[in-house]
C-alpha cells in the first residue's frame, strides 16, 4: 500500500470522526444525561443538607464537610486505612492476577477445569469464603500458623495474629482479597488471545525461549489490560468494604474500618444521609486525583492499534 | 508457554523433547492441584452444608461430612419457592442486560478507542468518575427518578439502563483497551479499501475482540444473575422476583435454614460455573493476521 | 444482529404489558403490607392465611402482603420511606419510631383511636401492650405506631452440663457472685483448649449496656449526654473483661472463633453452659428437641440490690402517611385485626416471635415453661433509648472500643474514655448541623 493513498483516506475519515464520535458514544452519553446525571447531582445536593433519610432535606451549607474535616477522628482513621489498602492491594492484586493468568494460559490437559476452580471464589457465597479464610488465618488453629509453627519456634517468636493484630489486619485482608484475583485473570486471558500468533512464531525463529517470549511479547502486549485492572483496582480499592464487614467488622481497634464502611455506617446506622453524601463526594475527589495521576502511566501502555 | 524451552539453561541433554515436556507439565499440574484444593474448599463446604439436617447444622462441622446426606434439601429448595418462575425472571433480566451492555459498551468503547472527537478525553474521565461514587448514595435519588418516570414496580429500571451504558463504564473502559490493542495493520487495510467506521466496527473490531466480548457477557451475566439488591429495591411484585432475590427467603431472623440456603445457592451457582467453563474454552487461540485479511 | 434486536424489543414490550394483570378482589381498595415472611420462609403460609382471613372477612379492602427477608427488609423499607413510596403498613424498629414521627412519615394512631371512640366503633385498647413499648411509640404525647413484637433477654442454662458437673437447677445463679462460682465449676479445659465454658458475659447477647442497667446505670443521662465516666462504669466493664481472666485471651478467642467457624451456636452445641440470649435462641433450639435439656432465668444481678431488667427490643407496626383517606381507613381496620387477641396468638405461633399483646402471649405460652418464663420477663424489658446524634450507640459506635478492650489492646478505662469522646464528638457535630 502506498503511503499517499493511506493518508488521504485517513484524513477523509478524520473529518467524519467528530460527528461519528458522538454517534458511537451516544448510548452512553444519553444514559448519562437521563439516568446518571440526576442521581449524581442529587447526591451532591444532599451533601450540603441535613437529611435523615426521612422528611425533607434542609440546606446547611458546608456543615457536613466541616464536621468531617475538623471534628471527626474516625473520618481520618478510615481514610488512612483505605489509602493503605489501595497502595498495597492494587500492585499485589495485579501481580497475582498476572501470574495466575500466565500459569493458566498453559496448554495442558484439564486446563479448563483448573481455570474454573481458580475462578470459583468469585462465584461462591461470601459466607463460604469467610470460613475458608478463618480456617487458614485463625491465629490459634489456622492452617497457615500451623505450617509456620516450625519457623516461629526457630526464631522463638509469638505466632502472628493476622486479622486479630491491629498492625497486620489490613495486610491480612489484602491477602484474603487475593483469592478473588481470578476475576482479573479472565481479562488477562482474554487479552492474551488477542496477541497475534505471528509474533511468537517470529520470536521462536529468532531463538527466544518461553520465558523471553513472556517478557518480550506477552507482558508488553498485556499492558492494556494490566492498565485497565490497575485503574479499576484503584477505583474499587477506595470503596473496599465487604471483606472487612464480614471478617473483622472493622476491627481490631478500627484498624480495618475503611472509608466505605464508615460511609455505610453513617447512612444505615446513623441515618445521616447528608454526611454520607459528603463523604462520597470527598471520596470521589480523592479517587479522581489519584486516578488522574495513574492515568499518566498510559504512555507506557503498548497499544498495537496506536503503533506505527 | 508456546515452546518448552523454559528450562533451557538447566536441561539435561539426555532428555528428549517429549520427556522434558512431561516433566514440565507434571510440575505445572502439581502446583495447580495444590492451589486448586485451597480454592475449592468454600465450594465443598457449601456442598456438604447443603446435605445436612437442621440438627446437624447446629452441631457444626466437627465432622465435615453429613452422616445421612439430605439430597432431599435440593428438592425442597426447588419446590418451596416458585423456582422456575424465579429462573424465568432471572433469565429475562440477564438476557436484556447482556444484550444491552454489549450494544452500548461496544459502540461507546469504539468512540473512546478509535475516534477523535472534541471532549472525548474529558468525557472519558467523567466516565471513570461515575464509578468512583459509592452506589449507596445515589440509590435513593435513582429510586425517586424511576418513581417520577413511573417505572417503579416494573422491570424497566433493571433493563433499560443497560442499553444506555448503565453500569457499563467498567465494560466500556475494558473494551476500549481491547479495541486499542487491535493491530493497526488490520484496520488500515480496511480503510484503504474504503470501509467506514461502522464497517470497521462490525467486521473487524467485533470479530477480533471475541474473547473480550465473551468476557463482558460473562461478567454482565454473573453480575445480574447474582444481584439481589437491584431486584429487591425495584421489583415490588414478587412475581417478578429473580432467583438471587427469591432464594434469600430462606434467610430468616432466627431459624436461618443454612442447609436450604446452600442447596439453593449451589443451584444458582451452577449455571455460572458451566458458562464459565464453556466461555474459557474460547480463550485458547491467538489471532492471526492471515486469517482475517483474506 | 438486527433480528436479535427486533426480537428483544418485541419481548420487552410483551413483558411490560403483561406486568399489568388482574386477579380476584380487583374492585376493592388495595392495602399494601410489607412483612418479613417471604416465600420459602417457615412463616410464609401462616401469615398468608392470616391475611386471607382478613380479606375474606369484609368486602371493601384487599390486603396485598409482600414478604422480604429480615436482613434485606430494612434497606427496602428505608429507601421506600425516604422517597415517599412506603407501603400502607409495615414493620419497623420500635426504638426509633420518633424519627419517623417527627418527620411526618406516620399517621397519628391516637387520632384514629379517638375517632373510633367518637363513632362508637370497636377500637384498639392500648393497655394490652407493655407500657415501656408504648412509650417508644409515642411522640409529642400521641401514638404514632404500635408495638408489634416483643423481644426479651434471659440467661439460658444447659441442665445436661449442670448435671455433668454435679450441679442441679437449684444452683442456677441469680447474682454475679453465684454466677461466677457456678460458671467456674462448669468450665472444662483440656491443656490449652477450652472445651466447655461455664459463662462469659460477652457471649450471646450479653451487652455492656444491659449489665449497666442491672446496676441502675446507663450510657447517657436524662438529657442524653454521654456518661460512662464513673468508677462503677469501669468496675462493670472490668467485670466483663476479667470474668475468664485465668485463660489466655488467645484461647478464649480461639474458642469463640471455633464456634463461628463451625457455624454453630455455642449454647446449642453444648460448648457454653450458660449464655444470655433472647427468645430467638428458643426458636433456634427447637429443632434439637429433647437432645438438649435447658432452662431460662432472669439475667443475674450485680447483688441483691440490683435492678431486674433486660434489653427488650421489638418491632413496631406503622401506618405510613401516603395521603389516601380510603387506604388509611382500610389499613387501620387491618392493623386492628393484626393486633387483636386471636390474631396475635396465631401470629406468635406462625412467626416464632413473642408478640406485643401481653394477655394473648400469656395464653399462648401457657404450658410451655420456657415461653412462660419469657412472657413473664417481658415486664422487666426495657428498650434502648433513641439518641438522635448516635442512633447506633450500642452497636457500631461502641463495639469497636469494647472489642479492643476485650483483646487487651487498651485498658477498660481507655475504652470508656474513648467511647465517651466519640459520643461527645458526634453530639457536637449533630448540634452544629441542626
Amino acid at each position: 500500500m502506498s503511503k499517499k493513498n493511506k493518508t488521504s483516506s485517513l484524513s477523509g475519515l478524520r473529518k467524519q470522526e467528530k460527528k461519528l464520535g458522538y454517534i458511537f458514544a451516544s448510548p452512553w452519553l444519553i444514559g448519562l444525561v437521563i439516568f446518571g446525571a440526576f442521581p449524581i447531582l442529587a447526591s451532591l445536593f444532599l451533601s450540603f443538607t441535613r437529611y435523615r433519610m426521612v422528611g425533607t432535606p434542609e440546606w446547611i451549607g458546608l456543615a457536613n464537610y466541616r464536621a468531617l474535616m475538623f471534628n471527626d477522628s474516625i473520618f481520618w482513621t478510615s481514610l488512612w486505612n483505605t489509602l493503605y489498602h489501595v497502595f498495597l492491594s492494587v500492585p499485589l492484586g495485579l501481580f497475582v492476577g498476572i501470574i495466575l493468568a500466565l500459569l493458566l494460559n498453559s496448554k495442558i490437559r484439564g486446563i479448563g477445569i483448573y481455570r474454573t476452580l481458580f475462578y470459583l471464589p468469585n462465584v461462591v457465597s461470601i459466607v463460604a469464603m469467610s470460613l475458608l479464610w478463618l480456617w487458614l488465618f485463625q491465629p490459634n488453629f489456622g492452617l497457615i500458623n500451623q505450617v509456620l509453627s516450625p519457623i516461629y519456634n526457630l526464631f522463638n517468636m509469638e505466632p502472628l495474629g493476622w486479622y486479630r493484630d491491629a498492625d497486620l489486619s489490613k495486610l491480612t485482608l489484602i491477602l484474603m482479597g487475593l483469592w478473588t484475583a481470578g476475576g482479573s485473570m479472565i481479562i488477562y486471558l482474554a487479552q492474551m488471545q488477542d496477541i497475534p500468533k505471528d509474533y511468537y512464531e517470529a520470536a521462536e525463529i529468532d531463538g527466544a525461549n518461553g520465558f523471553q517470549q513472556i517478557i518480550k511479547i506477552t507482558l508488553p502486549l498485556m499492558t492494556p489490560s494490566i492498565f485497565f485492572n490497575f485503574i479499576m483496582g484503584i477505583i474499587a480499592g477506595f470503596q473496599v468494604f465487604a471483606i472487612a464487614y464480614i471478617m473483622t467488622q472493622g476491627g481490631p481497634g478500627r484498624s480495618t474500618y475503611y472509608y466505605g464502611y464508615y460511609l455505610f455506617d453513617k447512612m444505615i446506622n446513623d441515618n445521616n444521609m447528608g454526611q454520607a453524601s459528603a463523604m462520597a463526594w470527598i471520596l470521589l475527589l480523592i479517587t479522581l486525583v489519584i486516578t488522574l495521576i495513574a492515568l499518566t502511566l498510559n504512555r507506557f501502555v503498548f497499544y498495537l492499534g496506536d503503533q506505527d | 508457554m508456546q515452546s518448552d524451552n523454559t528450562f533451557k539453561e538447566h536441561r539435561d541433554p539426555k532428555l528428549t523433547l517429549k520427556q522434558r515436556r512431561l516433566i514440565k507439565n507434571t510440575l505445572i499440574h502439581a502446583v495447580l492441584i495444590l492451589l486448586a484444593f485451597v480454592f475449592m474448599f468454600p465450594f465443598l463446604w457449601m456442598f456438604f452444608t447443603a446435605l445436612k439436617t437442621p440438627a446437624e447444622l447446629l452441631q457444626g462441622i466437627e465432622v465435615l461430612l453429613p452422616k445421612d446426606p439430605q439430597w432431599e434439601n435440593f428438592r425442597v429448595a426447588v419446590t418451596t419457592v416458585p423456582f422456575f418462575m424465579y429462573l424465568k425472571n432471572s433469565l429475562i433480566l440477564v438476557f436484556f442486560a447482556v444484550l444491552g451492555t454489549l450494544f452500548s459498551a461496544t459502540l461507546s468503547a469504539y468512540a473512546f478507542a478509535k475516534l477523535q472527537w472534541p471532549g472525548r478525553d474529558v468525557l472519558f474521565v467523567v466516565m471513570l468518575a461515575t464509578m468512583m461514587i459509592p452506589a449507596q448514595v445515589i440509590l435513593i435519588p435513582s429510586y425517586i427518578l424511576y418513581d417520577l418516570i413511573g417505572w417503579l414496580g416494573t422491570r424497566l429500571p433493571l433493563i433499560v439502563p443497560y442499553f444506555f451504558g448503565g453500569g457499563a463504564a467498567f465494560y466500556i473502559f475494558l473494551l476500549r483497551q481491547f479495541f486499542k490493542g487491535i493491530p493497526k495493520e488490520l484496520t488500515e487495510s480496511a480503510i484503504v479499501d474504503g470501509a467506514g467506521h461502522f464497517k470497521i466496527f462490525f467486521y473487524i473490531m467485533l470479530p477480533l475482540t471475541r474473547p473480550a466480548l465473551i468476557t463482558v457477557s460473562l461478567l454482565t451475566f454473573m453480575f445480574v444473575w447474582n444481584d439481589y439488591f437491584g431486584p429487591l429495591i425495584y421489583l415490588s411484585n414478587p412475581d417478578h422476583w429473580t432467583l438471587a432475590l427469591g432464594l434469600r427467603g430462606f434467610q430468616t431472623q432466627f431459624t436461618g435454614r443454612y442447609d436450604l440456603m446452600m442447596a439453593a445457592a449451589i443451584l444458582v451457582m451452577l449455571p455460572t460455573i458451566v458458562l464459565f467453563f464453556i466461555a474459557q474454552k474460547y480463550f485458547i487461540e491467538g489471532i492471526t493476521f492471515t486469517g482475517i485479511k483474506g | 444482529m438486527k433480528k436479535i434486536m427486533l426480537l428483544s424489543m418485541i419481548l420487552l414490550v410483551t413483558i411490560t404489558l403483561s406486568a399489568c394483570g388482574s386477579d380476584e378482589y380487583s374492585d376493592r381498595i388495595e392495602i399494601e403490607f410489607w412483612h418479613q415472611s417471604p416465600v420459602g420462609s417457615d412463616s410464609y403460609s401462616g401469615l398468608r392465611r392470616i391475611i386471607r382471613e382478613f380479606n375474606e372477612s369484609q368486602d371493601e379492602y384487599v390486603v396485598r402482603g409482600t414478604g422480604i427477608n429480615f436482613w434485606d427488609y430494612w434497606d427496602r423499607v428505608n429507601i421506600a420511606i425516604a422517597s415517599n413510596n412506603a407501603p400502607d403498613l409495615g414493620y419497623h424498629t420500635l426504638d426509633n419510631v420518633i424519627l419517623r414521627a417527627e418527620n411526618q412519615a406516620l399517621y397519628n394512631i391516637s387520632d384514629l383511636i379517638e375517632a373510633d371512640i367518637e363513632a362508637g366503633v370497636e377500637t384498639l385498647d392500648p393497655t394490652v401492650f407493655l407500657e415501656n413499648q408504648l412509650e417508644f411509640a409515642t411522640y409529642d404525647g400521641d401514638l404514632y405506631a404500635l408495638p408489634f413484637s416483643a423481644t426479651t433477654r434471659m440467661l439460658f442454662y444447659n441442665l445436661d452440663l449442670f448435671e455433668a458437673a454435679g450441679l442441679s437447677e437449684d444452683d442456677v445463679p441469680t447474682t454475679w457472685d453465684e454466677l461466677y462460682e457456678v460458671a467456674k465449676q462448669l468450665d472444662k479445659v483440656d491443656g490449652n483448649t477450652i472445651e466447655v465454658l461455664g459463662f462469659d458475659p460477652s457471649f450471646g447477647e450479653g451487652t455492656y449496656h444491659q449489665y449497666l442497667w442491672t446496676d441502675g446505670l446507663d450510657f447517657f443521662d436524662e438529657d442524653l449526654n454521654p456518661t460512662l465516666n464513673t468508677e462503677r462504669h469501669l468496675e462493670i466493664l472490668e467485670w466483663m473483661y476479667d470474668f475468664n481472666e485465668e485463660y489466655p485471651r488467645s484461647a478464649l478467642d480461639a474458642f469463640g472463633e471455633a464456634n463461628q467457624m463451625l457455624g454453630i451456636n455455642p449454647f446449642a452445641a453444648g460448648r457454653v453452659a450458660m449464655m444470655v440470649a433472647s427468645d430467638g435462641l428458643y426458636e433456634t433450639l427447637r429443632p434439637l428437641g429433647d437432645n438438649i435439656n435447658y432452662g431460662v432465668t432472669h439475667i443475674p444481678l450485680p447483688d441483691e440490690d440490683g435492678v431486674r431488667v433486660n434489653w427488650g427490643s421489638g418491632f413496631s407496626i406503622e401506618m405510613y402517611d401516603n395521603g389516601d383517606e380510603d387506604k388509611k381507613a382500610g389499613t387501620w381496620a387491618f392493623l386492628k385485626y393484626l393486633l387483636d387477641y386471636d390474631t396475635q396468638v396465631e401470629l406468635a405461633d406462625t412467626m416464632g416471635w413473642l408478640m406485643s399483646h401481653i394477655p394473648a402471649m400469656e395464653a399462648y405460652a401457657e404450658g410451655n415453661e420456657i415461653l412462660e418464663a419469657f412472657v413473664n420477663e417481658l415486664e422487666y424489658a426495657v428498650d434502648k433509648v433513641y439518641v438522635p446524634y448516635a442512633p447506633n450507640w450500642h452497636a457500631t459506635d461502641w463495639d469497636q472500643f469494647f472489642t479492643e478492650g476485650l483483646s487487651g489492646a487498651i485498658s477498660a478505662e481507655e475504652v470508656l474514655t474513648r467511647a465517651r469522646n466519640l459520643y461527645i464528638e458526634k453530639q457536637e457535630n449533630y448540634e452544629r448541623s441542626n
